[in-house]
């Protein structure tokens, strides 16, 4: 399963927020979708579930048009919210059912759900006296009923504790281990980077990157060394280093210098160069970004 | 269809379950059950021995003014109220003083000091504002002077009796419909229409506000289609709406049904000549979808707001016109041909209330009828169609207030 978004387009009044974005997630991945605030993540998401009509672009799934209220998905939004007068189990049985479940599957998947989320005891509870944290797993449960094919999460770790965060990645990775599509959203890039295979980068309405993770850090370090010296006070290292390798640019990073060679294969006269200054290495080799330095670089050169 | 049936169970269930609901619906159908048993209890109260009006036009309890002290004239004059008054005045007071001194130690409520020529005084230490103690002495005495001048007239007690009874026979026919007769009731059934449609109009608003307000209305429009959504909800306001009336219109039958023998004629006759077959199909169609309109123009306006204290002001648009429905309705009872009675009939915001009670006070004609009744089913099918538009509408947009006439544009122009 293939979903592909092409060519997006959104304005609200006289203002374009999304000028023709292009991506595509496939099942069995987790996607990440990343950008800062007001870059567009939620206007994408929504116009995905048919809350908000695109002015021009389509979403395919498997080269058909996507008709999200036809498919099993479950949809956390940016906004939160559910009844909060009424008992937990009963509107997740509801809203199971909205979605097309019989009451026994319905009532099922509802209890599974809240008993996974290790909030078994406020079945009978009004929504409203369960604590910030237990509604908002509450809700999280709500996007997981009825095992949906297709599972679209707008900033769920938010409010999230450590603990319960793990729970729900544990979830994710389960679900995309059963060969499930995940598409979220965050500004939390350690847990993207943790449970996503694919990333996309939105900035201003248009996508930055989008692909494997993995590609991408390895793209996004070509041609850069790490190093890192044992005694760190070293301040006049990057400039002796410039004048012995004047095409290298050298970056202090992560208690170290990311090393770029753009491009020029320099690892083995490095290496010699520097075992020639009598300096004690902690560690010398091939630069891998972290999702966050790819975002702030990449955010950076638009900015 | 599946999933409206989903919207309507849950909703319908949601509201049965309130506990303010049940309350009400309980405390009413106590009320309806005890109102419909006055007449038994008045009639119970009758038979327990209690002294009441009974003899000839000069006989009155001595019951009907307690607590009093008197003061007579003559001895002449104590023995002719005697039979009137009862044993009290038999025991007089000597003068005004002493009786004076029997209101002041409380012996007595109120004092009276009757002359010769029947005029008389009514001495009070206290008066409460309920106590018409005077009132009735004067109307009695007053009598007894009427039958004075009669017998000084020579005419005798039953002389007089019969020309106070005296009546002309005459028959009434009512071709049509008595307005005089049906006024009660169909007013009563209009009142129960009017609480319905504020009770539940404001309920269904509240429901879709407060969906907005907590964010809920992005899940359930991603779930399901907004037309599965307002139509469940509105059914399910209404269901829950005919459920009460009904329960309470049981309480209201079984209170009848127990009570019936005791009720005067008038009542009883009263109920038969309103509630005719052509009365009650009137009525429950107007009832009904004009119910139903109110209920989809809540719902539309409900989904207009964003946060739950804007509800009342965005809602009164429509509650200034159902009120103004209602005042037409009374208006139309007095004047049911008048040509406002006839327009505000067929407009269907004011024919829910002014076409059941036209029906109920004249012959409206078969044409109007069905002119009003076509009115009112395609004005019910555009409601339904623009609160569905609304809805959706509503629920892309959070923030700062908007037109009505604005929200209407934007909302068709999206369908």
């Amino acid at each position: 399963m293939v979903l592909e978004i092409l060519d997006i387009k959104k304005s609200f009044g006289e203002r374009e927020v999304l000028h023709g974005i292009s991506f595509a997630v496939s099942s069995g991945r987790a996607m990440g979708f990343l950008g800062r605030n007001g870059a567009g993540k939620s206007t994408t998401i929504r116009c995905l579930m048919d809350v908000f009509r695109p002015d021009s672009g389509r979403f395919l799934l498997d080269s058909v048009p996507f008709q999200p209220r036809k498919m099993k998905i479950g949809y956390l939004p940016e906004e939160r919210g559910m009844y909060q007068k009424n008992e937990v189990l009963a509107q997740l049985v509801y809203f199971a059912r909205l979605r097309g479940a019989n009451q026994t599957d319905a009532l099922k998947s509802a209890n599974h759900w809240v008993d996974y989320f290790q909030l078994g005891d406020y079945k009978r509870k009004k929504l409203e006296t369960l604590s910030k944290g237990n509604q908002q797993k509450i809700q999280i449960a709500q996007a997981f009923l009825n095992e949906p094919d297709i599972l679209i999460l707008d900033e769920p770790f938010s409010g999230l504790d450590p603990v319960n965060a793990q729970v729900f990645k544990d979830a994710i990775k389960s679900f995309v281990k059963e060969g499930r599509l995940v598409i979220f959203s965050s500004h939390q890039m350690g847990y993207v980077e943790e449970v996503c295979d694919d990333v996309t980068l939105i900035h201003e309405g248009r996508i930055l990157l989008s692909g494997d993770l993995s590609d991408i850090k390895l793209e996004e370090g070509r041609s850069k060394l790490f190093l890192s010296l044992l005694d760190e006070g070293d301040s006049s290292l990057p400039e002796i280093m410039h004048r012995a390798f004047p095409g290298i640019l050298i970056t202090p990073a992560h208690g170290g210098f990311i090393l770029d060679t753009q491009g020029e294969d320099r690892q083995g006269d490095l290496l010699k160069w520097l075992s020639a200054q009598d300096l004690v290495i902690r560690r010398f080799g091939l630069y891998e970004p972290s999702l966050t330095d790819i975002f702030i670089s990449k955010v950076g050169e638009q900015a | 269809m599946k999933d409206f049936r989903t919207v309507f169970l849950y909703e319908l269930k949601t509201q049965l379950t309130k506990r303010s609901a049940i309350v009400t619906t309980v405390v009413i159908m106590v009320i309806l059950l005890a109102v419909s048993s006055i007449p038994r209890l008045i009639s119970l109260f009758d038979a327990s021995g209690q002294p009441s009006v009974s003899g000839g036009p000069s006989s009155v309890s001595a019951g009907a003014i307690p607590d009093a002290g008197f003061v007579i004239g003559d001895h002449e004059l104590q023995g002719l109220l005697a039979p009137v008054l009862g044993e009290v005045v038999s025991r007089p007071y000597a003068s005004r003083d002493e009786m004076v001194r029997a209101l002041k130690d409380k012996q007595i409520k109120v004092g009276f000091v009757i002359n010769k020529d029947l005029s008389w005084e009514a001495v009070y230490q206290d008066r409460s504002m309920a106590d018409s103690s005077d009132a009735a002495l004067g109307g009695i005495l007053s009598r007894v002077k009427r039958e004075r001048m009669l017998l000084d007239l020579g005419l005798t007690l039953e002389n007089f009796s019969a020309i106070e009874t005296a009546q002309a026979e005459g028959t009434v026919t009512v071709m049509g419909r008595s307005g005089m007769e049906n006024y009660f009731v169909s007013f009563a059934m209009m009142l129960a229409v009017y609480m319905m449609v504020l009770l539940y109009g404001n309920g269904v608003s509240s429901v879709i506000a407060r969906e907005k307000d907590s964010r809920t209305m992005e899940i359930l429009i991603t779930s399901t289609r907004p037309s599965s959504l307002i139509l469940g909800k509105v059914a399910a306001s209404g269901a829950a709406a005919v459920i009460m009336f009904g329960a309470l219109v049981l309480a209201g039958l079984a209170g009848f049904q127990l009570n019936k023998a005791t009720y005067p004629p008038m009542v009883l006759g009263m109920f038969s000549s309103s509630l005719t077959p052509g009365f009650i199909w009137t009525y429950v169609f107007f009832s009904l979808f004009g119910f139903i309109l109110y209920l989809f123009l809540f719902a539309a306006l409900g989904s207009t707001v964003s946060k739950m204290e804007d509800l009342s002001s965005a809602t009164a648009l429509v509650q200034f016109l159902f009120i103004a429905a209602y005042l037409l309705a009374t208006l139309s009872a007095q004047m049911p041909d008048s040509t406002l009675a006839v327009i505000g009939s067929v407009i269907p915001f004011t024919s829910v209330m002014v076409m059941p009670l036209r029906g109920a006070m004249t012959t409206v004609p078969w044409g109007q009828l069905i002119l009003s009744g076509l009115l009112m089913l395609l004005t019910v099918a555009f409601f339904a169609f623009l609160s569905i538009k609304i809805y959706r509408w509503g629920s892309l947009n959070y923030g700062n207030k908007t037109k009505l006439s604005r929200i209407v544009r934007e909302a068709l122009r999206r369908a």
